[in-house]
């Protein structure tokens, strides 16, 4: 699903001086993997979801998705990657305020050129066990209901990947448990999973864990069984 | 991202707050229900002086003849025009061709009409017999004037319903003798009444008598004040007034650089001289509500600027799930022009409806020109295309990764 080789990220700081973000990162995801990227803050971890997420492009090596270069695409070529084939899951839902659960699951479709599937936002907001809030506005949702209808939103155009940048960091235990629970059972039913996050806890749903640090893989290796919750 | 699509999501993300929604139609609404009314309100006059010279001359298919060069202003009368535009004229103009038939018309608005201790000073008109024809005037009481009264320079005159009411209140007037200049005229019949004409003077305040009898019996002299000259094709007015043009300086033997001691007018063209113009106060308030809807594209582009900075996360979002830069721009675009294009309608109505209540006001019928309100539409999508596009602009630009980052 995801291979990456040597690849680099160097931002420029305002007075042009170069700091390097990721240094010769070499990784393979396969499919259906559930991976945890974990790093204190400031490692690269989030320069790496960028650019996992096609949000940004590497400043040098490449990153081959689904076997498809996609390190110097365009912004449009990436948006559309974006569409097709990843789905996010962020920290604090981003959610489109004054608007309904389900407005929000249809977004993606928006962009997606397909026709207008109402049926199928709302078998994804069921699927997330909101079926009966498909019509609530986000504000009246709470922070556990909000990230599941972000879940819904990330499947909409039924994306292989999904990335999920500390998607419990705003919510208390019992919910983000709840959380990963979903994600778990998405992770079973063939998705491959990204999950960024510092969290040991959150950590430990994953099979396999990578740990950044100062823009370099520190340690990859799978989670044995006795600390994996699953 | 097709269109439609993002129509409906601009109109959701404006019903989404109404109140900031029409804030930022306001300018628009404002500038263009300027707009919509000043041009209807000035449409419903228009049609209204227009109706009212109808009423004068009854036909706009004429040609007016007057005695010297230039054109004067108002209604010319006998002791102060030049004495050049001879009886003899009427038959040499009645021969040109294109024209269908000629009146003689003497006239003077300072002669005093008495019976017994009423006296009333109406226009008087001294006429051949086709000038009630050409203008379309009918007699409600008695009689016409006939060509017999014009050949025996008959003592006779028919009455505008104003001098009738004055004179003759509750009076049976037929035979009965007025005074004009203290001639004694006997009253052969009345007029219908032709109601108000242009600046809203009664067009019944008239006396009419034929023009011969005003020649010899009243006036003494031998010119006339006008002729009013009824043509065949009202489209050929300007090739028959040149060649009744050519036909009366040859008759009056002028050869050039004489210039002409006559003046041909069509008074439809005229007037529509008149209406086309416009107050100067109509044409500043025009241009003040231009400036009205242009400050209302400022006021959207403002506004919008500010919505994109508001909504710097919600731009990220739907880039990260597949928006292209295009799609956004697109998005904020469409809202400008929304906006802009929503707020015109609500203007055009509100003109519109303002203008037609103007018009009930003045018991005129509302008139609504059409080509102006085409423009407003226009106009205001125009509007918020240009103003749209700075505020559109720096959406598309806005990076996903900043914008998202918590």
């Amino acid at each position: 699903m995801i291979e990456t080789r040597q690849l680099s990220r160097t931002y420029r700081r305002g007075d042009g001086t170069p700091v390097t973000a990721l240094r010769d990162i070499t990784l393979t995801i396969a499919d259906n993997e559930f991976v945890v990227v974990r790093g204190s803050s400031g490692s690269g971890k989030s320069s790496l979801l960028n650019i996992l997420g096609c949000l940004d492009t590497p400043t040098s090596g490449s990153y081959l998705l689904g076997g498809e270069d996609v390190s110097h695409y365009s912004e449009d070529q990436r948006s559309r990657v974006r569409s097709r084939r990843i789905g996010f899951v962020f920290q604090s839902f981003n959610l489109l305020p004054r608007t309904t659960a389900l407005e929000n699951v249809e977004v993606p479709a928006l962009y997606a050129d397909a026709p207008p599937d109402r049926g199928r936002a709302l078998s994804l907001l069921e699927r997330v066990g909101l079926g009966s809030r498909a019509h609530h506005f986000v504000s009246e949702l709470s922070g556990g209901e909000q990230q599941r209808v972000a879940i819904a939103r990330a499947l909409m155009n039924g994306p292989p990947l999904l990335l999920a940048d500390e998607p419990t960091g705003n919510l208390d235990s019992t919910v983000g448990d709840s959380i990963m629970d979903l994600l778990t059972e998405l992770h079973a039913e063939g998705r491959t999973i990204v999950l960024v996050t510092h969290d040991e806890h959150v950590a430990s749903y994953a099979r396999r864990e990578i740990v950044i640090r100062d823009g370099v893989v520190a340690s990859d290796r799978p989670q044995d069984a006795s600390r994996r919750r699953a | 991202m097709k269109l439609a699509p993002t129509i409906g999501l601009a109109l959701r993300s404006l019903s989404r707050n109404k109140l900031r929604s029409f804030f930022m139609m306001l300018g628009v609404i404002i500038g263009i229900a300027a707009l919509t009314a000043l041009a209807s309100v000035g449409e419903a006059t228009r049609q209204e002086t227009l109706r009212q010279f109808k009423r004068m001359i009854g036909t706009f298919d004429t040609l007016t003849v007057r005695p010297g060069a230039g054109s004067t202003r108002g209604m010319p009368a006998l002791n102060s025009v030049e004495p050049t535009l001879r009886f003899e004229d009427a038959p040499a103009v009645a021969a040109v061709a294109g024209v269908q038939r000629v009146a003689m018309v003497q006239q003077a608005f300072d002669l005093d009409v008495i019976h017994r201790d009423r006296s009333t000073t109406p226009g008087l008109f001294g006429v051949s017999v086709e000038w009630a024809d050409i203008r379309g005037e009918s007699v409600v009481l008695g009689e016409n004037l006939t060509e017999e009264d014009q050949r025996s320079l008959a003592r006779v005159v028919v009455l505008g319903e104003d001098v009738r009411e004055t004179l003759f209140p509750g009076e049976d007037p037929l035979g009965k003798v007025v005074r004009i200049a203290d001639v004694p005229f006997q009253v052969k019949g009345v007029f219908a009444s032709r109601g108000a004409g242009p600046g809203g003077a009664s067009l019944d305040n008239m006396v009419v008598i034929p023009v011969t009898t005003a020649s010899r019996r009243l006036f003494n002299r031998d010119y006339l004040t006008n002729l009013v000259v009824q043509i065949e094709d009202p489209d050929a007015s300007d090739a028959i007034a040149e060649r009744v043009r050519v036909a009366l300086r040859e008759r009056h033997r002028l050869v050039p650089p004489v210039p002409d001691d006559f003046t041909v007018t069509s008074p439809r063209a005229s007037l529509e001289r008149i209406t086309e113009v416009g107050s100067t106060l109509g044409r500043v308030m025009n241009g003040v509500a231009w400036i009205a809807t242009l400050i209302g594209g400022v006021v959207i582009m403002a506004l919008m600027l500010v919505g994109v900075s508001e909504r710097r996360r919600e731009i990220g979002v739907r880039r990260a799930v597949g928006a292209t830069r295009g799609d956004i721009l697109k998005q904020f675009l469409v809202e400008a022009v929304v906006i802009s294009g929503v707020g015109g309608l609500i203007g055009i109505v509100l003109g519109a409806g303002g203008a037609t209540v103007a018009a009930l006001l003045q018991k005129l019928p509302p008139a609504y020109l059409w080509s102006t309100i085409g423009l407003a539409v226009v106009l205001s999508f125009v509007v918020g295309l240009v103003f749209g596009l700075q505020p559109a602009w720096r959406a598309a630009k806005v990076d996903p990764i900043e914008a998202l980052r918590s």
